[in-house]
């Protein structure tokens, strides 16, 4: 009898331990969810020398990955860097913990034109990490026509078909697309919605891939000959591997995003989150993650000690009207998600 | 007089801690997806608990561009091409395993010990790992492509990476152990008496393998083709990074309903009727196997 009921117990405790997830609320932690390398492990470092806090980093490649993560619920980070129209879905949808960004030294550091922006306008919930824009980049030893349009990526010369590769998240081509077909951003009206299908259908059989893993290996060994991507990371791989890339300045106009610092609702290490903010806005740090990074810094940085100017880096200096990303109404997602789906059905 | 009987109670006992597992990481997940697939969806993603049955009726009808309510067949196109591929990629899986692992079978004991090793041994690397790999050997100036032109056999190439061959080639790869083990196994049980007896009996080779060999190993055959097309239908890596993410499996589709659409009850549903389908598909299986052995049994 008393052996039954000890393995009806030892049953039991085996339940109990499974039910509870054991929360990791040790003081003197701080787990962060970054856009993939987009935090200089450098500045990690000393972080966790200066503090003695113990700093984990994962990464995410999507906007929609970070949002799903948080809406399903305790996902255990501090620090998550949603961009700017993720940022505005994430307070509307009560995701984001107010924690008086607006009221920290940090906030003095941020450039003015950053200050209260739309998708924050109490300026509490986040403070900007990066900003920058997405578009297009072209290998230069394959492709050597002209790259000021939208057309040569969306409707392209012979030299690019079957060699251009596209992102997998509509969320980041629809924007593009609609800039080059003169339509706005977050469109309700289908008919509109149709004619940016019509133009990604079209352009699919040209399309070698629809990727966001991996984008420099296949640009830089040219895998592909054009590529939607970023300024700073087209930037990055001419600069660092000497690939023979060149970013698009499409007359048409690029699509521009904003990433923020912000912490999530519930999140168990609030003061460490606010700790590693301030300390990553501080000018020196600032600028050593902004050489790490390489995309525009939207907080005050040392100039002489940055290693990209408009010499140096002009993916970072755009020619060409930005126009940032919206958060579309639910109707108007709708309509994206279906140009999306019927894309790739 | 058997202890169950004696003690009936102390079976489920002992069982308790694998009942509480199942119950917790199988049966209430997926009753958890059952209530998603039956919510409706957040503005932004994510669900609220209100019933409807849209999501299994946007399965098949969806708003036209014109605005009115019609017949589209997109996500069924998808569920068509899953059960296509992971048919022909079981096909491919038997044509290939039944060789190997008789060539295997009719090895010495350390040999087969040694081989057996080598057809697990890919599992001890993440799948993820295995997959990419695929990626350097099959794309611009990877192995195969360098080969060809080293032999002077091709001058220019088109890249073999990113469409549904080297999608094929990914799933078999990832897939074959699973279907090479069971076949192993029901050949090391064939009976070598039952060929002698075939072949004096005036059988050829052929008929011999058709008449004698083949349906002695069926069983291992069926549990090699439910190994390796069940978790077939389910595959996501294989389609987006040798496939080029530019046609859907089902694995793709659930993964994009839960991202990027944030349609979250429509994606649980799609996953309910993928796990029916494969519970269909088992269960019919499994009658079809009782039924046999039944039959076999009566002769």
């Amino acid at each position: 009898m008393s052996t039954r009921i000890r393995i009806a117990a030892f049953a039991m405790a085996a339940a109990v331990s499974l039910a509870v997830s054991a929360p990791t609320l040790a003081e003197g932690n701080l787990a962060i969810y970054a856009w993939a390398d987009s935090i200089s492990p450098e500045m990690v470092a000393k972080f966790e020398k200066e503090t003695g806090i113990k700093v984990t980093v994962d990464a995410f490649s999507s906007n929609e990955d970070l949002l799903t993560k948080l809406q399903a619920g305790s996902s255990g980070y501090d620090i998550v860097t949603p961009s700017q129209h993720f940022v505005k879905i994430m307070i509307d949808s009560g995701l984001l913990e107010d924690f008086g960004a607006s009221s920290m030294a940090a906030y003095q550091q941020v450039l003015p034109e950053w200050q209260k922006p739309w998708w924050d306008p109490s300026g509490n919930h986040s403070i900007p990490l990066a900003f920058g824009n997405a578009g297009y980049t072209v290998n230069r030893d394959l492709y050597k026509g002209p790259v000021d349009s939208w057309k040569t990526y969306f409707e392209p010369p012979a030299e690019l078909k079957g060699k251009i590769a596209s992102l997998a998240q509509p969320d980041e081509v629809i924007p593009a697309a609609e800039n080059y077909l003169g339509i706005k951003y977050c469109s309700e009206d289908p008919q509109e919605m149709k004619r940016v299908l019509d133009l990604l259908l079209a352009q699919k059989p040209f399309v070698a891939a629809y990727s966001s893993d991996n984008i420099e290996n296949r640009i830089g060994s040219g895998e592909v000959a054009a590529h939607f991507w970023w300024d700073g990371n087209t930037m990055r791989l001419r600069r660092n591997d000497k690939a023979n890339v060149e970013y698009a300045m499409p007359k048409e106009g690029l699509v521009g995003w904003l990433d923020s610092y912000v912490v999530p609702k519930g999140a168990s290490n609030v003061e460490n989150a606010k700790k590693f903010i301030s300390f990553m806005t501080q000018l020196d740090n600032a600028t050593a993650q902004y050489n790490y990074y390489g995309h525009s810094s939207p907080v005050k940085i040392d100039e002489s000690k940055a290693l990209y100017n408009k010499q140096t880096a002009p993916e970072l200096f755009p020619t060409v009207p930005v126009k940032m990303g919206q958060a579309c109404s639910p109707a108007a997602q709708e309509l994206v998600t279906k140009v999306w789906t019927q894309l790739l059905q | 007089m058997k202890p169950s009987i004696k003690n009936p109670n102390w079976n489920v006992l002992g069982l308790l801690p694998a009942h509480v597992i199942m119950l917790l990481t199988l049966i209430i997940p997926i009753g958890i997806i059952v209530v998603v697939s039956f919510s409706t969806r957040g503005p932004y993603g994510g669900f609220e608990y209100v019933f409807t049955s849209a999501p299994y009726k946007q399965l098949l009808f969806n708003q036209g561009w014109t605005g009115e309510l019609e017949f589209n067949p997109q996500y069924l196109i998808v569920v068509a091409r899953t059960l296509v591929l992971s048919a022909v990629t079981t096909s491919i899986c038997l044509l290939l395993s039944f060789p190997v692992a008789y060539f295997i079978a009719l090895q010495r004991p350390t040999v087969k010990v040694l081989l057996i090793y080598l057809v697990t041994l890919p599992f001890w690397v993440s799948m993820i790992v295995r997959v990419y790999s695929w990626i350097i050997i099959l794309g611009k100036d990877g192995v195969i492509e360098k080969t060809l032109r080293g032999l002077g056999l091709v001058d220019q190439m088109d890249s073999l990476l990113f469409g549904n061959t080297a999608m094929l080639v990914g799933l078999v790869y990832s897939y074959i152990p699973l279907m090479i083990l069971p076949i192993f196994a029901s050949i090391e049980k064939l009976d070598h008496a039952l060929i002698e007896a075939s072949h004096d009996l005036y059988g050829n080779r052929l008929t011999t393998l058709r008449r004698v060999i083949l349906p002695l190993i069926r069983p291992g055959m069926i549990a090699g083709a439910i190994l390796v097309f069940v978790p077939s239908l389910g595959a996501v890596l294989e389609p987006t990074l040798l496939g080029g993410g530019k046609t859907m499996m089902m694995g793709n589709l659930i993964q994009l309903q839960f991202g990027g659409a944030r349609n979250w009850p429509l994606g649980a549903a799609i996953a309910i009727v993928l796990m029916a389908a494969v519970m269909v598909f088992l269960v019919f299986q499994g009658l079809r196997s009782i039924r046999t052995e039944g039959l076999e049994r009566a002769s």
